[in-house]
């Protein structure tokens, strides 16, 4: 794999579990095993709600929409930051102790308009295939319809960017009929390139988000039902956390995790 | 490979949505994981292994939980056909409530099938009337289709916490994100809240059954 593969996203022998590795020590959750209780899924939620928050916190300030877009990208932020506060609280009451808010690193999503609502795109959609592929784990019912209402609003998040952004309606601005679950791993693997100190040696190196995303007009990412593929392209990526973007393409055989 | 874990995704039952053909590619690569043998069956909300167990303990609410979704979709997918047939739309709004009401199809069919995995009898598709001004213009075709996206949303949504089996929640789930999406753009097209609430609002079957009723005679 070199640095041109990278870019292009050619490379796709890599396992989740190394980029898993790549995470920071204090993820616990980033271990492929199951989620034990309810409190872990919330957790695992949480995370991915600051993340989002804080994107966008930083993306409106560094990003000037105008318009319904802005209106459309701070009611977003409004509601990210809404759940990352019912999470807590959440999980408070179930005696449990939330998770810190992780260090970010969002590098060129804000350099303009179309890095960040691509990113923002890729966010919404990984939350969606997390938050489905996580609520299987959920055993207490009021938390169930509390995280399915959270999973239907982030589908909303991810539509609205996509019409934003001109993608196709089929496989842009919607993904299919039905919505994909993602693993807690996948999911992890997906975020790796956004939570800072995420390199092999060391850890201060920063992760760049790829400058100049391909054009994603209408037309452009059809087949793509992530989003995921629009933020990998056209940049240069620390390595650890590099082939956490290049695992999303290619579901590594589970025997190489060590959950079992 | 190492033998598959099921405990290791969703609480021992796969979620499978399977949508279109890559995802189904996708899926099949990692059919060693959930088991998979003649059990697949093609476009399906549920497959693999966990399918026999399912049927065997299908839980009768949770079969009247996806008729009740179904009589929902049925009722979308008849709404779009309809407004669609009248020439309201065109450009990007026509291309995208083709999609969604492509969404709508697909949903009655796999409930449909779904139902019948289960075991249980799909409920045939209600005679549906609309009111005389529901497609007089493209703003009330709009109008109406938000309308129904949002009912939509809550139904599925109000249902969560009564649905089962982990299989039928993960369709279900599956589904609903899908009409949230649809909620959204739909507002957009009319000038409407695309985001009313940071987590979506429920009703109970009573409350959209009562709201349904008029277009089900």
């Amino acid at each position: 794999m070199n640095h041109q593969d990278l870019i292009k996203g050619q490379a796709t022998d890599v396992s989740p579990r190394l980029a898993l590795g790549a995470l920071n020590n204090r993820w616990a959750m980033a271990k492929a095993a199951d989620f034990a209780n309810d409190v872990e899924v919330l957790n695992f939620a949480l995370t991915l709600e600051f993340l989002e928050a804080e994107f966008y916190r930083q993306g409106n300030k560094a990003v000037q929409l105008s318009g319904i877009e802005g209106k459309f990208l701070k009611q977003i932020q409004s509601d990210e930051e809404s759940h990352v506060k019912t999470l807590i609280d959440t999980i408070k009451k179930l005696g449990g102790t939330p998770a810190e808010a992780p260090k970010v690193e969002f590098g060129d999503a804000f350099e303009n308009r179309k890095n960040f609502l691509t990113t923002s795109r890729t966010f919404e959609n990984v939350g969606v295939n997390a938050y489905l592929g996580a609520a299987g784990f959920i055993k207490d019912k009021g938390i169930l319809q509390a995280a399915a209402g959270i999973f239907g609003v982030e589908a909303r998040h991810a539509a609205i960017v996509g019409l934003l952004l001109g993608l196709p309606a089929k496989g842009g601005v919607f993904v299919g009929d039905v919505e994909t679950a993602k693993s807690k791993d996948e999911v992890l693997a997906a975020v790796a390139p956004f939570l800072a100190g995420g390199a092999g040696a060391g850890g201060t190196e920063k992760v760049i988000i790829p400058a100049g995303a391909p054009d994603t007009g209408a037309g452009g990412e059809a087949k793509d039902t992530t989003g995921l593929v629009q933020a990998t392209t056209g940049g240069v990526l620390v390595a650890g956390a590099a082939v956490a973007l290049i695992a999303r393409h290619r579901m590594a055989p589970r025997g190489e995790e060590d959950d079992d | 490979m190492r033998p598959f874990n099921k405990n290791r995704v969703f609480g021992g039952e796969p979620v499978l949505g399977i949508a279109h053909e890559t995802d189904r590619r996708a899926f099949l690569r990692m059919a060693g994981l959930v088991g998979v043998g003649a059990g697949l069956v093609a476009g399906g909300l549920m497959t693999g292994a966990s399918s026999a167990a399912a049927v065997q303990a299908a839980d009768k609410g949770d079969i009247d939980i996806l008729n009740f979704a179904l009589t929902l979709e049925f009722l979308e997918a008849d709404f779009y056909a309809t407004g669609l047939k009248k020439g309201l739309i065109n450009g990007r709004e026509l291309e995208l409530i083709t999609e969604i009401a492509d969404n709508e199809s697909s949903h009655v069919t796999s409930v449909r099938a779904l139902v019948k995995q289960l075991g249980g009898t799909p409920v045939n598709k209600p005679t549906i009337k609309f009111p005389a001004d529901t497609f007089k213009d493209k703003l009330s075709f709009l109008k109406a289709a938000s309308t129904f996206e949002e009912v939509g949303v809550t139904a599925y949504h109000g249902q969560v916490g009564l649905i089962k089996s982990g299989d039928v929640l993960g369709a279900a789930a599956s589904i609903a994100g899908v009409e949230s999406r649809h909620a959204a753009v739909l507002a957009a097209l009319i000038g409407g809240n695309a985001f009313p609430a940071p987590i979506e609002k429920r009703r109970s079957k009573n409350e959209v059954a009562t709201i349904v009723k008029p277009f089900l005679s």
